[in-house]
């Protein structure tokens, strides 16, 4: 786990990054932000999530839902590719999220992404949007 | 050509999205072929004790990618009946029979070997 902080960055990010091979096959990074006044919790997720790193992303996202924001942004324009496995960790902090009154919403999935959450219907289950001002805005 | 794999899911998949190329598989199947292995290799690190084996073949109808480890699969039902969306498991095989053109399964306590076949030409 690497702690870097980006230019977009507010005043909380957490990059994460998976090593396998000496390739970085997965980075979370998580910023705080506001949209007309509301915060809301951006996680831009990149690279790819599978079986082997979905612990790691699952420990970022548990970490940012026990700070109970009313909204949670996924963006997944950097995922190239993401597994069932992955998938139940979103799913699961959806369902902690919506327990407690918080929404969860869904960014730019690539096409291997958009299949997976198409085929199992996740989509229909947590709103989809094309640009993170659009999430934002509801 | 075949890969035995352990840990590293993302080799297995740059693996098979190489053979696809070369067999000449539409972008779209790729991906969906490459879900598909990505998925029965998730459930070798999950399941077996041993390491998984991925051989690819093809000839001028199909790609076939066969997968092996020591696991035993009891369920002969497993990835035909569709979970809920919100299900806290099972997806991985449902997916795999989703985007599959044929799936064969067999399994015994000696291990599992799954063949997924793709058509190379949409008819």
């Amino acid at each position: 786990m690497k702690v870097a902080r980006p230019s977009s960055c507010t005043w909380r990010c957490v990059v994460l990054e998976w090593y396998n091979k000496g390739v970085d096959l997965l980075t979370v990074t998580v910023t705080a932000r506001e949209s007309a006044g509301e915060p809301y919790t951006l996680v831009a997720v990149a690279g790819e999530a599978d079986i082997t790193n979905r612990d790691d992303m699952r420990a970022v996202l548990d970490a940012e839902v026990v700070l109970r924001p009313p909204t949670l942004i996924l963006d997944l324009s950097g995922l190239r590719f993401m597994d069932s496995s992955a998938l139940h960790v979103i799913l699961q902090a959806n369902r902690a999220l919506d327990r407690q009154g918080g929404v969860m919403a869904l960014v730019a999935p690539q096409e291997a992404v958009a299949k997976m959450l198409k085929l199992t219907t996740a989509d229909r289950l947590i709103p989809v949007f094309p640009t993170v001002a659009e999430a934002a805005a509801g | 050509m075949s890969l035995t794999f352990t840990t590293d899911l993302s080799a297995v998949r740059e693996f098979v999205r190489r053979c696809a190329r070369e067999a000449g598989l539409a972008e779209a199947r790729a991906i969906d072929l490459v879900l598909a292995v990505s998925e029965v290799a998730a459930n070798t690190l999950r399941h077996a004790k041993s390491a998984g084996t991925l051989e690819i073949w093809h000839d001028a109808n199909e790609i076939v990618c066969q997968i092996q480890d020591k696991g035993f699969i009891s369920d002969p039902l497993a990835g035909q009946r569709r979970p809920a969306a919100d299900a806290a498991g099972g997806h991985g095989l449902w997916i795999v029979n989703q985007v599959c053109d044929l799936v064969e399964m067999r399994s015994d306590e000696s291990g599992t070997t799954i063949k997924l076949h793709m058509a190379l030409r949409s008819s």
